[in-house]
Order: C-alpha cells, then structure tokens, then sequence
C-alpha cells in the first residue's frame, strides 16, 4: 500500500470514486481511495437507483441536472466497456393532497426555470403511462420524462476504472482506524493495513461519514437511518417510469432486467449503523404498492435488503472543509440521494479541494449554514 | 462405507439384486439407489408397476422383480444413473449388462472394452454389443455389454481405452462445447464466473453485485455453491474459509398479495 498520497479519499461508494474520478481529471495527482469491504458494499450497492431532477429547491434542481446530464453520456465519458443501464423512463410523482399540489406547482415552475422540461398532468395521463394505476385518492401527477434509474454497480464500477486509468489507486478490504491530525492539519490516516501520510482526507463514507469525522476531531450533524427495499422476480416490461409517493412515502421502479424494486420510509426505522432485515417491511410496503397498483399482488418478492441514508438537519448534502481541521473534507448527508447526485458530488468536492471556481452552488451546502439558520429544507423527499 | 466413499459394497449390491431364480429367467432391473432423495423418475416411467408408486418422493425405490420384463425404460430416466439391466440368459457364459453411459465418445458395437468395476478399477474384459442413442434416451444412452457371468455383480461400467494416461477424453468438454450453465435465473455460465474471478471480483458478493448471480429465483440455492467452489480452486483455499455472502428473507417467493393480506400477528424485529 501507498506510505504517502496528496490525497486520501475515504469511502469506494459512488462519491468516492465520483470525487477520485473528478480529481484526476482536473489535474491532481497521488490520489487513494480506501474502502472497508468492497466497491459499492455499502449504501451506493443497496439503493433504489433512482434519478431525478424533479426537486423544490434550485441548488438540487441544479445539482441533479448536471448528474443527469453526465450519466446519460457516462459510458463514453467514462470510456466504460459495459453499460451502465440508464433507462429514462421517467419519474411519475403522484400527487395526492392540494398543499402537494400547491408545492409541486411550485417546483414545476423553478424546474422549468432551470431547463428541466417537468410538467403536471392529469390522472388521464398519469393512466395513459401506468394503465392500472389506482388514482382513486389521488389528485394529479407530475412528469419528467428524462429522470429514471440507473445501475449503481455498473456506475460506481465505470468511475472506479476510469479513476484508476487515469491513475488512482484503489485499496479494498481497507478498513479505516483512525485520522492524525497536527496543529489542526491532517497529517495522516491509519488502517488496518497501515498508514498513509496525506494532508488531505476527503470523507466520503456514506452511512459512517459521522464516525470517521469523530476520528479527525470532527463534529457533523449527521445520522444514519436504514431504509428498506424489496425486489420481486424479473417480468416482462410493465413500468417505464418510476413511481413516486410523497404521501404514501414509496417509490417503485421496474429494472431493466425486469425485476420490481420498491421500498418506503418509516419513522420506525433505527438510526443506528445497523442493515439487517427488518420484518415488518414487507406488509407495509406490499400494502402501499398493491393499493396503488393492484396487479402487483400477483408479483412474487424475491428478497428484501437495507441499507443506510445518511441524514443532514435539512436533509440536503454537505459539502465542506472541516472549520477545526484544515484539510478534512466531507461530502455526505445525502439523505437518501447520494447515488443520484454522485458525479455533482464529484465536480463539487474537486472544485473546493483544488480551489477551483464554483460552477454548481456547492458554497451554499457547507456546515455553516446550521450555524446561521439558513438551512436548506427541500420539500420533495421520501 | 457407502456413505463415506460413495462405492457401494457387495453386501449393498446382494441387498437390491434379485433372486437368482428371478435372474435365471432373463433380463431385469437392478436399482441400486441407496440414498433417500427426493426423486421418483423411475417409478412414474414403468409402465408394468414393477416400480412402486412413492408414499413419500424421498423414498428409495422398491423393485417387485416378477413383475419387471426388463424393458429398461427406467434406466436412461434414473438422473443419478443408478439402473442397469441385468440378463443372466444372454449365453452359457457371458451376461449382459445393459448400462447407462454419458461419457463421450460412445464405443462402436463390436469393439472390446475394458470393464470397470463399481470403484472404477479395471477387472477384464467386456464386448459391446449394443449401442442405443436415440432421442427419446434424452442424451443417456444405453450400452449393452457382455461379460462373464461371474462379473455381473462386479462390473458396472467400463473405460473405452486402455490408455489411462490420456486425461479422461470423453468428460473433457471439447473446444465447441458451451460452457456449462452456473446460473439459470440469469444467464451465467462457468465461462462468465472465471471472467469476472480474473477481473478481482472474488467473492460471492461481488460476483453478485456485478453479475446478478444469486439474485433469481432461486436466490442463489443453486449458483452459490457452485462458484463457492470455483472460488475455492481459483483463490487455493478452502470453501470453509470462504465468506458465502449474505442471505436475505425470504426464505420462499411469495406473492406481494399474499404478503400484504397477510393478518396475523404484527411482524416485530
């Protein structure tokens, strides 16, 4: 293993190798990425991978096109030899209470503003894409037709080869002890392989970002949740877009090898670093998915998984310099949308460690704004 | 001893013989299943009964030889290959064993043999002659030999050379062959697993992750051992050292309709 690197990154998720990926290509040089187990292990392997662009708040708006944009060119970009499965299908966000429909009137309008081509439709539409949707409590929907989902193996897969093309290394089975830090400076990071000696940790660790700042010194206000997916078996092609709930909290989308994934969210859930299987989930969620789209009962579940959303106060990410440490970054707190919003996190974080000038609204998403209130509460969110 | 060299003794073939008066009156089945599975081919494929009908699919099969004409309908059915046909009246000194046989290349009718006996080990000479491969076999063909009559409780497969430096030509897959399949519900081939394998990933979750291997139907009962021991061979250790991935609930596919009807007791942690 490298003894020394300009710059450690810490996490082999989509961020992480998003962040070495940018990185290397605008120009730095000696950068490691260190990953516990293996590539996409943790939340990035067992999300629900979707991608939006339909947001209330313009920096996600802004962020998220720019993450559309990149993987609808991924393959070549990343001169990957497979595919990354980017079925644009749409996002289908069903609306079901006038407050909702205010709000989505709203977020049509910025995201209309901001080039992204979302509309509201009626539930004859809404039919039209989904012919067996119940819309019985429902009121309208929103549609964009260029959201969708993505493979998140193949992606994190496709930066994770080009980083090392252009010359990053990548240590596996790695795992993290602890972070040095001198005079307020990073010196170091110890694993349990040995040490490398860094002036720069990028913290890109996902569901455990809080507990390697802890290791530097470092306070983030951040916890982890686990959220719950089911998966059935693989059918013929029945859901192009992907479904979304506010109010029933749920999304549902058909992959393109033909399974159904789906989960929702639930207060219930721990906020602790633990993924086991919750039991009550599957009633819960084939409940909600079955009422809205009834032919679903005749889908058999496969398996259910879970994984962890690293939650910030507003449950936006952040993208920061520790203020006590020089040379501690972190981009985390995704709440749920690291996956989607990986190569902004990637163009973001390079343009803060390498002083570039901003071309996404990153300056806006660092930790002070928990210390001045001006938080930034994105309203569209399960 | 059975159980741990999988060879059967001779007081294990005495037991599923039939009678000598049975054999003096021509051709029958000898079942030498000895392993309680779950599996009845050779029952349903009897047309004379001659096969019990199963109480229970793991039951080992119960042969009433008097009402078995030796047709050998059963033997190229037997997944496990464990029927031959057994006739003690071909001629004054020779018996014919009628064998099922999977390995290529087929003999010719006419050549001489070498028979093998249950462990493997060359024990004389055999004559074939018969040589069934149709289709309605499903790819076991039949091979009739003639042996000496005081091997036919010994013989029970035979080796086409002589040769026993030659590395086993007929389970060797030639150069046209498909690789075999790994994983059914998606597609896998032993030809993709090593790939990937020399690609690094090299464990089950990552093979998973990248190939959707163990993500089926079957939810990897049938793929994950399989590449856990192609696994073993590449990585030299052991499978018990070998992390087998995560196994997830449900045990069972069940319908999103069933689940969600579900009104029992509240499902807790």
């Amino acid at each position: 293993m490298n003894k020394t690197a300009d710059i450690v990154i810490i996490g082999g998720g989509v961020s992480g190798c998003s962040i070495g990926y940018y990185l290397l290509k605008n120009g730095a040089k000696n950068v490691v990425i260190l990953e516990r187990d293996y590539l996409s292990a943790g939340a990035t392997g067992r999300c629900g991978a979707g991608i939006r662009q339909q947001w209330g708040l313009e920096l996600n708006c802004r962020m998220s096109k720019f993450s559309c944009e990149f993987f609808e060119n991924a393959v070549s970009e990343l001169e990957f030899d497979g595919d990354v499965e980017f079925h644009q299908g749409g996002y289908l966000l069903l609306i079901s209470a006038e407050a909702e429909l205010e709000q989505m009137k709203k977020n049509i309008a910025l995201q209309n503003s901001l080039g992204i081509a979302s509309r509201l439709i009626t539930l004859d539409e809404a039919k039209e894409i989904v012919p067996y949707l119940n819309t019985d409590n429902l009121l309208a929907a929103a549609f964009h037709q260029k959201d969708g989902h993505l493979n998140p193996f193949h992606t994190t897969q496709a930066f994770a080869e080009a980083f090392k093309r252009l010359g990053g290394v990548i240590e596996t089975r790695t795992a993290v002890t602890g972070v040095t830090v001198s005079n307020g400076r990073i010196t170091g990071v110890e694993t349990d392989k040995g040490t490398i000696q860094t002036g720069t940790v990028v913290n890109a660790a996902g569901g455990y970002a809080q507990g390697i700042a802890k290791m530097a010194g470092v306070e983030l206000p951040l916890y982890s949740e686990r959220h719950n997916i089911l998966v059935t078996e693989p059918v013929e092609p029945l859901l192009a877009p992907m479904v979304m709930s506010f109010s029933l909290n749920l999304y549902c989308q058909q992959s393109p090898h033909g399974s159904f994934v789906m989960g929702r969210t639930d207060d219930s859930q721990p906020r602790d670093l633990r993924v086991s299987a919750y039991s009550g989930f599957p009633e819960l969620m084939s409940r909600s998915v079955t009422g809205l789209m009834p032919p679903l009962k005749n889908l058999r579940m496969l398996r259910q998984w879970a994984g962890l959303y690293n939650m910030s106060p507003d449950k936006a990410a952040i993208y920061c310099e520790a203020p006590n440490v020089s040379g501690f970054y972190t981009a985390a707190g995704f709440s749920g949308h690291g996956f989607m919003m990986a190569p902004a996190t990637g163009q973001s974080m390079t343009e803060l460690i390498l002083g570039l000038t901003p071309t996404l609204p990153w300056p806006k998403m660092g930790l002070d704004r928990f210390e001045t209130g001006e938080l930034l509460l994105e309203p569209s969110v399960v | 001893m059975l159980e741990q060299t999988g060879i059967p003794e001779a007081s294990d073939i005495n037991g599923v013989f039939p009678s000598d008066e049975r054999l003096a009156k021509g051709p029958v089945a000898v079942i030498e299943c000895f392993q309680r599975i779950p599996c009845n081919p050779c029952s349903t494929a009897c047309r004379r009964g001659a096969i019990e009908a199963f109480d229970d699919i793991n039951d080992l099969p119960k042969v009433n030889h008097e009402k078995c004409n030796g047709c050998s309908l059963c033997v190229s059915r037997c997944p496990g290959l464990a029927i031959m046909v057994v006739d003690m009246t071909y001629a004054e000194d020779k018996a014919l064993l009628k064998l099922p046989y999977e390995f290529a290349p087929l003999p010719e009718e006419g050549s001489s043999v070498t028979a093998l006996n249950r462990a493997g080990e060359a024990v004389g000479e055999a004559l074939v002659v018969k040589v069934q491969n149709t289709p309605a076999l499903d790819k076991t063909p039949l091979v009739s030999i003639a042996v000496a009559k005081d091997l036919a409780r010994t013989v029970r497969n035979f080796r086409v050379t002589d040769d026993t430096s030659a590395e086993s030509p007929g389970i060797l897959r030639g150069d046209e062959a498909p690789s075999p399949m790994v994983c059914r519900c998606n597609d896998l081939d032993l030809d993709n697993i090593r790939d990937l394998m020399k690609k690094g990933f090299t464990s089950i979750d990552e093979i998973k992750r990248v190939s959707r291997l163990g993500m089926g139907p079957c939810q990897g009962r049938n793929c994950i051992p399989l590449v856990l021991g192609e696994l073993s061979r590449f990585l030299g250790k052991p499978v018990s050292e070998l992390d087998p991935g995560t196994y997830r609930p449900v045990v069972k596919s069940v319908s999103l309709g069933a689940v969600a009807e579900y009104d029992g007791e509240a499902l807790t942690e």
